[in-house]
């Protein structure tokens, strides 16, 4: 029996990237932590992913008694997977009679549950999509211009693809090592204003890692605050808070693509995996409606003139001259709620502490945000030299004409 | 296609049963008793005659199917799920106690179960028609309770189990019918008044298992079978002396009508007219294992119109009419939901008034 809904899928297996992605992963991990390994946790990230593509695999090959068997275990272990029940609805229904559409379900049910169905065809959809156009080798999304070894970890997330990209982050650059499905807000991205349900995109830090215990079921196996509102955000006077990642409630394995109040939702599987491997702020996450992959090469060359000025700063103030430091700033310059004028005491309390020596910048990163405005998120050690420690500095820069100013400067 | 591979399989069915088979023709008129006490509704007693005789003989499959029959018929559920069970493991080459045990099992909700064992009776007997058309049932529902968790629906008001078709006996007395006198005091008295007086011994014989298969599928088990080829053959010659000499013409007449009856029952069906199929029937149709006749209905219009769309097509056709009696072979093509049958059936009809009706239905070579 052909199961025409499904044909679409079956460009999927010739493709054969989804089991190697999730595999890819694994390999990461073991590789890693040759050490003590625990015993596999019964669903380990990505697997339910891998599992209902093969399922999908299989269809496309139309061996649907194997993905009817596959689809049965698989919904015996998740019965809350709700896009496993549809598939093997499905492949049950393909048992008596020819399937018209993909989640082929009684007229009643349609009626009954037609925005579920919808969703749960959205998210089939976005799954597949994500798995067939993968990033190519050796890429990494724009935003990554410089990330120094503080960040062990990277997230970027594709809200277009509904998808999350972990990347491991060595001295030989950025590494893709696993991507999972997630939900945005329900009415979608670009937050705004608090309770308008919409996920923020922009360049955000991992703040801290939630107790589950702490938390309500809903929220699941945990919960990684960002830091939304941040400073771009609240000079362009965004409100609302509380975003998080976090996971799934007990009756719902994974939810639809845009099912939260502006949080990212991953299966707890997933999102445990991500608890076990980021830190705590040292982690970003670049949140985007489309991510664009370019060849780390090329975010060097692109990051050439913000590093010119972000030297150049350094030189202005190794030489002292508060005139000509005070050059690099913008005129609406705000730090935690000072204006330049109140802050200029700041930095000439700082110029006279390290007066004299070099100033080095070290573990530098610089994110880039590009939307109406050109913006920079860096982050840096600031030490003189002689001196043992400095303090780690974050400054939110933008593009001014051809001009890099700082709109705001923090120590954190 | 079919046919041909259960042909191969009914030879390993019979050899593995060959023992019980032939005691079982020794022991026919305690099967057919107990059987009696069950259709009358003496459970009680049902069941003391048929622990009596596996006292006995404890391995006997048929008593031991026919217990079962009795156990659930009675409400003992559990019990009958051990007793069928226990089949399965001494005889994993019978359909019959898988499809009952799938048969309990839906009747708990127990869908997975029931699936696992039809699928089972399957693969014992690829052409077995009834676990066929019981798995049809028990996947659709499968799949609507998928659905419904799929939706995250609400599925207490779409909780309507299927009506899945029991076997009511293990072996066809038909098999028996090779021993005619053995043939003649089976399942014939509740059938006695369809049977005319006179070609009744030549009939009766081929009244091969109409009992036994109360689904009224498209398709009966293959126990029907063996026996069937060589009883049925006098069927054809019967109708030559009983009809004297009158009018050759009358007699063409009445085949064509009797044809006619069979054709328009055929197309009722297919067009899911339900109200036109049953009315296909006579008042004297004696419906499969011990239903009632409303219960029968109710079954048939449950399962004709849950099929999305049926095909039959009627083949090698072949009517011998005997006054106001009539007897159609043909080879019927049953094609619905992703199911099909080609299986050989037999109707006998009766004229009344000048319709001509059913009153019997069997299945088989």
């Amino acid at each position: 029996m052909l199961l025409k809904p499904y044909l679409l899928v079956a460009c999927l297996a010739l493709g054969a990237l989804p089991a190697l992605a999730v595999k890819k992963s694994h390999e990461a991990k073991h590789a890693q932590t040759p050490a003590p390994v625990k015993a596999a946790p019964q669903n380990p990230d990505g697997a339910a992913e891998a599992r209902l593509i093969q399922i999908y695999t299989l269809i496309g090959k139309a061996q649907n008694r194997q993905a009817l068997a596959m689809a049965t275990r698989l919904v015996e272990e998740l019965p809350h997977f709700q896009l496993a029940q549809l598939v093997y609805g499905d492949l049950l229904t393909a048992q008596t009679r020819p399937l018209k559409t993909m989640g082929d379900v009684p007229e009643t049910m349609a009626r009954n549950g037609a925005a579920v169905l919808a969703d749960l065809r959205e998210e089939s959809q976005r799954r597949i999509k994500a798995l067939r156009e993968r990033p190519p080798a050796g890429t990494v999304p724009s935003q990554f211009l410089a990330l120094s070894q503080r960040s062990r970890h990277a997230i970027a997330v594709d809200a277009s693809r509904s998808r999350l990209y972990l990347f491991e982050n060595s001295p030989s650059g950025l590494k893709l090592v696993a991507d999972y499905y997630i939900s945005v807000g329900k009415a979608g991205i670009s937050k705004v204003t608090e309770g308008d349900q919409r996920t923020p995109l922009g360049v955000y830090y991992i703040t801290s890692n939630l107790d589950p215990k702490s938390l309500k079921d809903f929220y699941g196996a945990g919960a990684l605050p960002i830091n939304y509102p941040n400073i771009l955000d609240m000079r362009r006077g965004k409100t609302g808070s509380g975003i998080w990642l976090h996971g799934t409630p007990p009756n719902q394995f994974s939810r639809p693509p845009q099912a939260s109040d502006g949080c990212v939702v991953l299966t707890n599987p997933d999102l445990n995996h991500i608890i076990r491997t980021v830190e705590v702020r040292s982690t970003p996450v670049v949140i985007a409606n489309q991510l664009k992959w370019v060849e780390p090469h090329s975010t060097r060359s692109e990051g050439k003139s913000f590093e010119d000025s972000l030297h150049a700063w350094r030189n202005a103030k190794t030489s002292g001259n508060l005139s000509q430091i005070l050059s690099y700033y913008t005129p609406d310059f705000n730090s935690n709620g000072k204006t330049l004028e109140q802050w200029t005491p700041t930095l000439k309390a700082e110029l006279s502490k390290v007066q004299g020596p070099t100033i080095q910048l070290k573990d530098v990163s610089y994110l880039r945000w590009t939307d109406s405005a050109d913006t920079m998120v860096a982050t840096f050690g600031e030490v003189a030299d002689g001196v043992r420690t400095g303090w780690t500095k974050r400054q939110y820069w933008i593009r001014q004409g051809n001009q890099w100013k700082i709109f705001f400067e923090g120590t954190i | 296609m079919k046919h041909a591979r259960s042909a191969v399989l009914h030879p390993l069915r019979l050899l593995a049963l060959a023992a019980a088979m032939l005691a079982a023709g020794a022991h026919a008129d305690e099967y057919a008793d107990v059987n009696q006490l069950v259709r009358a509704g003496k459970l009680p007693e049902a069941m003391a005659k048929a622990d009596q005789y596996l006292s006995t003989k404890p391995k006997d499959p048929q008593m031991r199917f026919l217990k079962g029959v009795i156990q659930r018929d009675s409400g003992k559920t559990p019990d009958a799920i051990v007793t069928f069970t226990r089949l399965t493991e001494d005889y994993p080459e019978l359909p019959e106690p898988y499809n009952n045990l799938a048969v309990l099992y839906a009747g708990q909700s127990q869908f997975d179960k029931a699936r696992t064992a039809l699928e089972m009776a399957i693969r014992t007997n690829p052409s077995y028609a009834t676990a066929h058309e019981n798995l049809g049932d028990v996947y659709a529902k499968l799949a609507s309770q998928a659905y419904n968790k799929a939706l995250q629906l609400d599925n207490t008001n779409t909780a309507v189990a299927p009506k899945l078709a029991l076997i009511r006996e293990l072996f066809s007395p038909g098999a028996k019918g090779q021993r005619p006198a053995a043939g003649l005091t089976v399942p014939a008295a509740p059938v006695a008044a369809a049977a005319p007086p006179a070609p009744a011994a030549t009939v009766k014989p081929a009244v091969q298992a109409p009992a036994p298969v109360p689904a009224a599928a498209p398709v009966t088990p293959a126990a029907a079978t063996p026996a069937a080829p060589v009883a049925t053959k006098p069927i054809t010659p019967a109708p030559a002396p009983a009809t004297p000499a009158p009018a050759a013409d009358a007699g063409a007449n009445q085949t064509r009508e009797a044809e006619a009856a069979v054709r328009a029952w055929a197309s009722a069906w297919a067009a899911k007219d339900v109200k036109g199929y049953l009315a296909s029937y006579g008042k004297e149709f004696v419906p499969p294992g011990s239903m009632s006749r409303n219960q029968w209905e109710a079954e048939r219009k449950q399962r004709i119109g849950s099929k999305s769309n049926i095909s039959i097509k009627l083949e090698n056709f072949n009517v011998a009419v005997n006054g106001t009696k009539a007897t159609a072979k043909f080879r019927q093509d049953y094609k619905a939901s992703g199911l099909a049958v080609s299986s050989r059936k037999t109707l006998d009809l009766v004229k009344t008034g000048d319709r001509w009706q059913i009153v019997r239905e069997s299945t088989g070579n």
